[in-house]
């Protein structure tokens, strides 16, 4: 039976590969690139092995890291291969006393758990001049990568009831992704305080040996060192973890084969919501739909996060070289990625789109409500960020020409996506599903396509750059003056081309885009 | 003179036939999905279009509805072809399709009103029009809440509303009772009736040949993408009830031997 479910599971993976060639290029190119990383850390460990003084704090920060990152990454963000979830298994009257060793056992048959043994392997490479350290060593290895993939079995069954919480999915998504992002600067500042890297590394490495991250990987250095009461005590700890995390996989295993999905509450919202403030019009109606959206869909919050996030991580930067110039290119890199998140606005709709078709809303009042509801929702942050920096600083002269750029951005940004969402449509996530997850088939042409759109966002901004970079230089508020009358005319009569020939596009296409956002391509 | 009389067909036309199909035909890579259908629904029909699954329903009434481009033939709606002039032809027509998402983070309140001011409708029309469609739909008291947490009954009935504000004069559903609740199902029905009754033109798709049977006054049977048999309910079926003719047209009912083992006396 065991045998079954393993086979079941080998055969799932197999298949997964077959589906498109195009997914198989991207888990070749993947796969190449993670066996590349390996190779590396293998021959980083080889070289390193006698050299240096580290070995143990190492080995055991490098195993903490792989448990915490498949404690996180997998339950939380990118969602785990869910084809044997033990929900799946509750039709078939299945013994405990089997299912659960065989999902655990299962849970080694992904690429990512046979690329983390062979990287974990290749780390012991580490302790290869002393036999019994190199022993502990491979043991270590093999149980460092048994906590990894169990602990992140128990956080998936644990999380996969609260995950079925439509809020609770979307805010974590939501926290984590601030989370991550600030997570390079903060640890950049917190490591650049530190005097060297052992001052945190020892006493790091220390606490983590006794936690079921590093409990196994402190084996090697303890015997090394001849250390036996540690040796003991991690060891004893190790089994004792592993042995727990297993007796609370196999529970939640059996709690999750007889437990029904839970039953969710329903949102409300009273009125009319946006509708309210419209004109009564087909592009009003989209305008409202549209606003709707960016505050409801979380695929759209994650756009809009980058607004506060970006001046945060500029800021961060700013306060290690102690130069803050950067803060200038907030307005229009704001301006830039808001415009450009509106070029997947057919993709996100997906088959909901039938109804634009259906009504036969004329094309452009469609690019136009989806280019008001970004521009009423992004023109507040971008005058921030264009004002705000200059203001702060004392240079006001400045400010026209930031106006000038930052406006420019945003307008031919929006014209631009107007434009190109009519006609190119990409595999994004699906509505309700978890906004991080990059679907199949997301290939070079969408590359390509986003290469292009930003790419001539680039180009036509180059009537605007020349006035504002000459301003800049000789610190002249005409010449920003300039820039700013240049930006507003060019990008207003951007916007409005792009909605009149995006319109023409979307009419003589919408069928054609219809039957692509199924398929999801 | 020649011009009037041409003027005065094409209103007669239009006054007899709410969907004229000519020649409709698809086909996905080798797959011939809709092979050469011809079709007419007359106006003031209750018109049925049954088939067994995969038979080609939905890709025809995609063809007809303008979400799925023809590789040949016409689409008259209401005598407008609905893909050489689209806007006038869709301002008379409401769709409920199958398979399609609605935007479901609008609560049904508001996608209702999306649906009617998306279609150029006056505010205070669309307003009145929405709480009578939630009343009818049974839905005043979810209007508030979000689709997406609509069970899959709710939705078809929001998805019904969404096709029915701008009063068409015909309406295409494609499977409207699946999910569906026998009250729910029984109130549609009659708000259908009611609907051709003064006038009005509608085409179901469905499998329940009962349903379709007793509602319908008109039907036609497709089966692999062909058109089998069109006409009136009761010429299509003959002296045979419509599932033993549609049976018998489609083919497919296998020899009675069955599965011996499943007869849990056999034990």
């Amino acid at each position: 039976m065991v045998a079954h479910i393993l086979k079941l599971k080998l055969r799932l993976l197999g298949n997964g590969f077959k589906r498109s060639t195009g997914q198989l290029i991207g888990v070749i190119i993947g796969g190449v690139y993670a066996l590349g990383m390996i190779v590396m850390l293998t021959l980083a460990a080889f070289y390193s092995a006698g050299q240096t003084q580290n070995a143990a704090e190492l080995s055991i920060v490098l195993a903490s890291v792989v448990v915490l990152g498949w404690a996180i990454v997998p339950p939380l963000l990118t969602g785990v291969d869910l084809t044997l979830e033990p929900s799946r298994f509750v039709h078939f009257g299945i013994s405990q006393k089997i299912l659960a060793p065989a999902l655990v056992l299962s849970g080694f048959i992904s690429l990512p758990a046979i690329l983390t043994i062979i990287g974990l392997l290749g780390g012991t490479l580490l302790w290869r001049f002393e036999a019994g350290p190199m022993v502990a060593a491979v043991l270590a290895a093999l149980v460092t990568a048994a906590m990894a993939v169990l602990v992140c079995q128990y956080l998936t069954i644990v999380s996969t009831a609260l995950r079925a919480k439509r809020r609770f999915r979307e805010l974590t998504f939501a926290l984590l992704f601030l989370v991550l992002i600030c997570l390079g600067p903060i640890i950049s500042s917190v490591a650049g305080a530190a005097q060297s890297m052992t001052d945190w590394l020892s006493p790091l490495s220390n606490v983590l040996s006794y936690t079921p991250f590093g409990a196994a990987a402190a084996l090697p250095g303890a015997l090394s060192e001849s250390n036996f009461a540690k040796f003991a005590i991690c060891l004893l700890l190790a089994v004792i973890y592993l042995g727990g995390l297993y007796f609370l996989v196999a529970r939640a295993t059996a709690e999750a084969t007889v437990t029904p999905p839970p039953e969710q509450r329903a949102a409300k919202q009273s009125g009319l919501g946006f509708f309210k403030f419209v004109p009564a019009t087909p592009t009003g109606a989209v305008t409202a739909r549209a606003l709707t959206y960016w505050f409801k869909d979380p695929r759209y919050a994650i756009g809009v996060l980058m607004v506060p996030v970006l001046p945060l991580i500029f800021w961060f930067t700013g306060n290690q070289s102690g130069d803050y110039t950067m803060m200038y290119l907030i307005g229009p890199l704001i301006g830039i990625l808001l415009g450009f998140s509106i070029s997947a606005d057919i993709s996100y709709d997906n088959t909901a789109f039938a109804l634009h078709v259906l009504t036969g809303v004329q094309g452009r009042a469609d690019r136009a409500g989806r280019a008001f509801a970004c521009f009423a929702l992004s023109i507040i942050p971008v005058l921030l960020a264009a004002i705000l920096p200059g203001a702060i600083a004392g240079e006001t002269w400045r400010i026209a020409g930031d106006l000038g750029i930052s406006l420019a951005a945003l307008l031919i940004a929006l014209g631009v996506s107007s434009l190109a969402s009519a006609r190119y449509i990409y595999a994004v996530p699906l509505p309700g599903d978890n906004p991080m997850k990059t679907p199949p088939g997301n290939g070079m042409r969408v590359a390509l396509t986003q290469l292009g759109t930003i790419g001539s966002m680039a180009i036509l901004l180059l009537p605007v750059l020349i006035p504002y970079l000459m301003g800049w230089f000789q610190k002249s508020q005409a010449l920003g003056l300039v820039a700013l009358a240049v930006g507003l005319v060019e990008g207003i009569g951007l916007l409005i081309l792009g909605i009149i020939l995006g319109g023409k596009w979307y009419e003589k296409r919408a069928p054609e885009l219809m039957q692509a956002v199924m398929v999801n391509k | 003179m020649m011009l009037t009389d041409l003027g005065y067909c094409y209103a007669e036309e239009m006054n007899q036939i709410a969907l004229d199909i000519r020649g409709l035909a698809k086909q996905f890579g080798p797959k011939v999905a809709v092979d050469n259908v011809s079709l007419e629904v007359p106006t003031g029909s209750f018109y049925g279009l049954v088939g067994p699954n995969g038979a080609g329903k939905t890709t025809m009434l995609s063809m007809a509805t303008g979400l799925l481009r023809p590789d040949a033939g016409q689409a008259l709606v209401n005598g407008l072809d609905i893909w050489a002039q689209p806007q006038a032809a869709k301002s008379t027509l409401g769709v409920l399709a199958d398979g399609v998402r609605q935007f479901d983070r609008l609560t049904g309140r508001q996608l209702v009103t999306y649906s009617g001011l998306l279609r150029g409708m006056e505010r205070a029309e669309v307003t009145e029009r929405t709480e009578d469609l939630l009343r009818v739909m049974d839905l005043s008291n979810d209007g508030d809440k979000l689709v997406v947490d609509y069970s899959a009954g709710m939705t078809k009935k929001i998805s019904l509303a969404t096709a029915m504000i701008h009063s068409p004069k015909l309406l295409v559903l494609d499977e409207p009772f699946e999910a569906v609740d026998p009250v729910s199902a029984a109130n549609i029905r009659d708000i259908l009736n009611d609907y051709v009754a003064y006038g009005g033109t509608v085409i179901v798709s469905s499998h329940v040949m009962d349903l379709v049977q007793r509602m319908c006054t008109h039907v036609a049977v497709i089966a692999g993408g062909v058109l089998k048999a069109q006409g009136s309910v009761d010429e299509v079926r003959g002296d045979m009830s419509l599932e033993d003719r549609f049976v018998d047209l489609v083919g497919g009912r296998g020899n009675n031997e069955g599965l011996s083992w499943l007869r849990t006396s056999s034990n």
